[in-house]
């Protein structure tokens, strides 16, 4: 027999599992359909558990032949294999059933749907060991997928303390946990993709199908390295492009290993590593500017209401959902125009009302803008008496005022804000007054100068 | 009267006449797939041609500059990149080199020299030490010359880059390189991509404008600022600081602005009309830039006038309104950005101190430049900083390369004035505000400031750190153009993560 068809016939796996599927439906929807005590169907009944039982073997038969050829483990398969045998077994001894008797058999309907359960099942496992264990559960809303016990930490990655990096074991402490992010999911003891397993150094050393992929000192030669750096279109591209892809900081350090040597006992300290590639992964503790809290996106409609308005409206990144508006476009803005503004409330974190035509009332508006991080009221004819309003935004962290009438008692009022970082306050009588004041926050005033100098007038 | 008939039946025939078999088959291509496509697109409601949400128009279609969110929520929102066209001495301004000094005219050790190649050096030159007296200033200890004595009191807002290196040694492609990531023209520029990533917040303006001063344009001409494989309307928009900003934007004697309104609406109702016919986008997208022009025709005026500034904004910039001057640029710079507009480009001319002439000597000429740039440079920070400006706008000053440590022998004679020649291999640039730290320094060269010995950056991380800034992956950020998709720092870039607030 040529040797690739048996692997071909194995491959034919996913197919061939539908017919029996198929045809053992159509068998157990005639169960169903018979009324009690006809006949009517029975002939066609045992033809398609017959059918079905045949095909159910040769898609077992592929099946195996699978698990042989492509590197799953037993563990993995054990069941989907058992319960498709059992499939098998099923079919054939409800066609007997069918066939034994020339009246309808008795619990049929029940037997059946013990069939149709074991089917169901069967398939269940094989989809599982195709698309993953998480296949399903994955498009479930979190709520759903934590009350179903599925939360699942992703995989952190390489992080690196600022201190001491130099002592950290080369392999378990900085290779292990860029693979682990990288490449586990596929390469482990119950996915054996190319019959590699990455989950320790011993697996790692024994090499996949094509044979080792370290070559201690090489790099190029490893394909733990080597595969890493293919173009993303080539099909021995790892990962695989659709997956998550590593930093190329990541990729240096696997290669640096290798070059080392490729084992264990090196220490992170012990290749010559620019800080520029280590410098990623340290562990920074930077607070993001806007609130860390998650809103709901604002509807297409309410975005483009707002553009019709003439507001321009953005979102703060394409994968947030806070909103940047400005008047830039809509210098005839109100108090009254308000009520526009009122859909986006929650998720409106800049806020820009420069050159508008508000007063003091809008102060009791801001005030429900329970996000709003940056704000600017530059050239307005707001006075500053309601300004203690914004004490209660809690997200405040810009505010902007330069060329208003706002005075130093104003602002006073916002000192001790929770959240206020910085106030421009340029070109206003607050510039202006004698008396420095210190508040909790960075006051900008300006009224920079240059003064004079003799070479200003110089030419050479 | 008979004769108008006949007029008439004439112009009748041609009509018909002109209408051939490919007028039915181009009609049956629109008004047959239209009265197929009509039911799937809006559903039972026949009749009602509602907005064409059908045709899956996005607010670019129509729009080309229509702001779109970062995909990486950037530190800044717009850019002001002050280019030096000529390529200023790093050697009279930032980099400090006290050895040199000491082998001032001496011969140029054959060691820099071997396997060099320069644009005007010939033969063994003569080293030429520091023309200026550096001191450090602020609490970053920033070295700054004395040819900048205002810019020396702003060194705590800037990072400075001490080992940046292109390849390219001639003004031209190294403006392009620069400006566009390719010493080759055909690429879009740093401003046009972003114009393209981003779009513009103020719909009265253009998103991109340039500005130059020092009499002449760069040496790599409009492609400094041309949108490459992009689609047109991202390229710069030139305006003049003297006279009118934009040429032809004031409409012409006796053309009223009313009559112009007039004019502009009856066109765009007939590419209305066209669009309802036919259904193209471009269309659409015509009808808006006629729409945008008629509104800058108020705005840009207004924008670029500096005339209504304050006596002591004047003061501070040293700004003369009614002449093109580099201040002028700066302040209008300013004004622009806090209007919205994404990138303003300023290009000042005349840097290029070969030492062959007295504007063109290290000592004369390009102290004489530096006044012209030192105060307006210097208040253009300290006013976007009292604004609240510089938390979001990025401000970018550089050369297109450097100068040689060696004084300029050109054709292998002695030269009557100290100048130097063009040097890729290590010069300074700087950055400022959204996102930059601040009173940082980046880079090391050697003892003669001839090359970069560590922390040395490229022109494509340059690029690559600016689109970070903007909040683009600069490998993600791409255009598909003749099969592939192009990226601004083509394969290069790593961003510049020292600088970073």
């Amino acid at each position: 027999m040529i040797d690739f068809i048996l692997p071909l016939f194995g491959r034919f796996h996913p197919i061939l599992v539908h017919l029996p599927i198929g045809i053992l439906a159509f068998g157990i929807i005639l169960v169903f359909l018979s009324k009690k005590g006809s006949t009517q169907y029975l002939e066609s009944i045992r033809l398609a558990f017959l059918l079905g039982g045949v095909a159910a073997v040769f898609s077992s038969i592929s099946g195996f032949l699978q698990y042989q050829n492509e590197g799953f483990s037993w563990d993995t398969v054990q069941f989907h294999l058992i319960f498709g045998w059992a499939t098998v077994l099923a079919s054939f001894w409800l066609y007997y059933e069918a066939k034994k008797s020339t009246s309808f058999p008795e619990k049929f309907k029940l037997k059946s749907s013990g069939l149709f359960a074991l089917m169901l099942f069967t398939g269940h496992l094989g989809g599982n060991i195709t698309h993953g264990e998480e296949y399903l559960i994955e498009v479930l809303p979190p709520e759903l997928q934590s009350l179903l016990g599925f939360e699942k930490e992703p995989e952190k990655g390489l992080v690196l303390p600022e201190q001491g990096w130099e002592q950290l074991a080369y392999y378990d402490q900085v290779i292990q946990p860029i693979i682990n992010q990288n490449c586990k999911s596929c390469h482990n003891p119950k996915n054996l993709k190319g019959e590699l397993d990455l989950t320790s150094y011993e697996a790692l050393i024994k090499g996949g199908e094509d044979g080792s992929i370290l070559t201690s000192g090489n790099a190029d030669q490893s394909a733990l390295y080597s595969r890493l750096i293919l173009p993303k279109d080539d099909e021995d591209h790892m990962p695989p492009k659709e997956k998550r892809q590593p930093e190329k900081e990541a990729i240096e350090l696997i290669k640096a290993w290798v070059e080392l040597g490729g084992n264990t006992s090196s220490k992170l300290g012990d290749a010559n590593i620019k800080m520029e590639i280590l410098e990623p992964f340290f562990h920074r503790m930077e607070k993001p500017f806007y609130p860390e809290i998650s809103v709901e996106k604002v509807s297409d409609e309410s975005m483009a209401q707002l553009k019709s308005e003439g507001f321009f409206a953005e979102l703060t990144s394409e994968n947030s959902n806070w909103l940047t508006v400005s008047c830039i476009n809509f210098q005839d803005f109100k108090d009254q125009n308000w009520t526009l503004l009122n859909p986006i409330k929650n998720q409106l974190v800049y806020l820009d009302l420069s050159g508008t035509q508000i007063t003091d009332q809008i102060l009791d508006s801001l005030q429900t803008l329970p996000n709003l991080t940056v704000l600017k009221l530059n050239r307005t004819a707001i006075s500053g008496s309601k300004l203690e309003g914004l004490n209660s935004l809690k997200h405040l962290k810009h505010l902007y005022i330069n060329k208003t009438q706002i005075e130093t008692d104003g602002i006073k009022s916002l000192d001790n804000h929770p959240s206020l970082e910085k106030v421009f306050a340029y070109d206003t009588p607050i510039s202006e007054a004698e008396m420095k004041e210190n508040f909790s926050f960075y006051l900008e005033i300006g009224n920079y100068k240059l003064p004079a100098l003799p070479t200003d007038t110089i030419e050479y | 009267m008979k004769q108008v008939e006949n007029l008439i039946n004439e112009l009748t025939q041609q009509k018909l006449e002109r209408q051939t078999r490919r007028h039915f088959l181009m009609d049956c291509v629109s008004k047959m797939g239209g009265l197929a496509l009509a039911p799937l697109m809006f559903g039972c409601e026949s009749g009602i041609q509602k907005k064409p949400s059908g045709l899956n128009l996005s607010e670019r279609d129509l729009n080309p500059l229509a702001p779109l969110p970062p995909p990486f929520g950037g530190k800044a929102k717009s850019i002001i990149y002050l280019h030096m066209a000529g390529a200023p001495s790093q050697l009279e301004l930032f980099d400090f080199k006290p050895e040199l000094a000491k082998y001032h005219n001496q011969p140029c050790p054959e060691s820099l020299l071997e396997g060099r190649k320069f644009a005007f050096i010939r033969g063994v030159p003569n080293l030429l030490g520091p023309q200026a007296n550096f001191a450090q200033h602020g609490e970053s200890g920033a070295w700054v010359s004395d040819f900048l004595p205002h810019f020396s009191k702003v060194v705590d807002e800037v990072s400075f880059l001490k080992a940046v290196h292109t390849d390219q040694f001639n003004h031209g492609p190294a403006q392009l390189f620069m400006q566009t990531g390719s010493p080759r023209l055909g690429r879009p520029s740093l401003g046009s991509w972003v114009t393209y990533g981003l779009g513009t917040e103020n719909q009265n303006l253009p998103g991109f404008v340039v500005l130059t001063s020092g009499g002449k344009t760069p040496d790599a001409g409009k492609s400094v600022w041309g949108s490459g494989f992009l689609p047109s309307v991202y390229q710069g928009v030139q305006c003049r600081s003297k006279g009118d900003p934009v040429l032809y934007l004031k409409d012409p004697e006796g053309m009223s602005r009313d009559m112009k309104k007039n004019i502009i609406s009856t066109i765009n109702k007939v590419n209305k009309e066209e669009f309802d016919a036919y259904g193209d986008p471009e269309i659409l997208a015509r009808i808006n830039q006629y729409e945008m022009a008629y509104r800058m025709q108020i705005e840009v005026p207004e924008v670029m006038n500096i005339n209504d500034e304050p006596e002591y904004i004047h003061d501070l910039y040293g700004t003369k309104p009614g002449t093109e001057s580099f201040a002028n640029n700066c302040l209008l710079a300013r004004k622009l950005v806090e209007k919205g507009v994404r990138f303003v480009q300023l290009y000042d001319w005349g840097w290029d101190t070969h030492g062959t002439d007295h504007d063109g000597s290290i000592d004369m000429g390009l102290r004489n430049k530096c006044r012209e740039i030192d105060r307006p440079m210097s208040a253009l920070l300290l006013d976007l900083k009292q604004r609240g400006l510089l938390e979001d706008t990025l401000v970018v000053w550089g050369g297109e390369f450097g100068r040689t440590p060696m004084q300029e022998n050109r054709e292998g004679k002695t030269q009557s004035f100290l100048g130097r020649d063009h040097h890729g291999d290590a010069f300074t640039m700087w950055m400022a505000g959204g996102g930059i730290k601040k009173g940082a320094s980046y880079g090391l060269t050697d003892d003669f400031g001839f090359s970069g010995i560590g922390e040395q950056v490229s022109v494509h991380d340059i690029h690559a750190t600016i689109l970070h800034l903007m909040g683009f992956d600069h490998e993600q950020f791409t255009y598909e153009f003749q099969g592939r998709p192009f990226r601004l720092t083509d394969v290069e870039g790593e961003l510049i993560r020292n600088i970073l607030a």
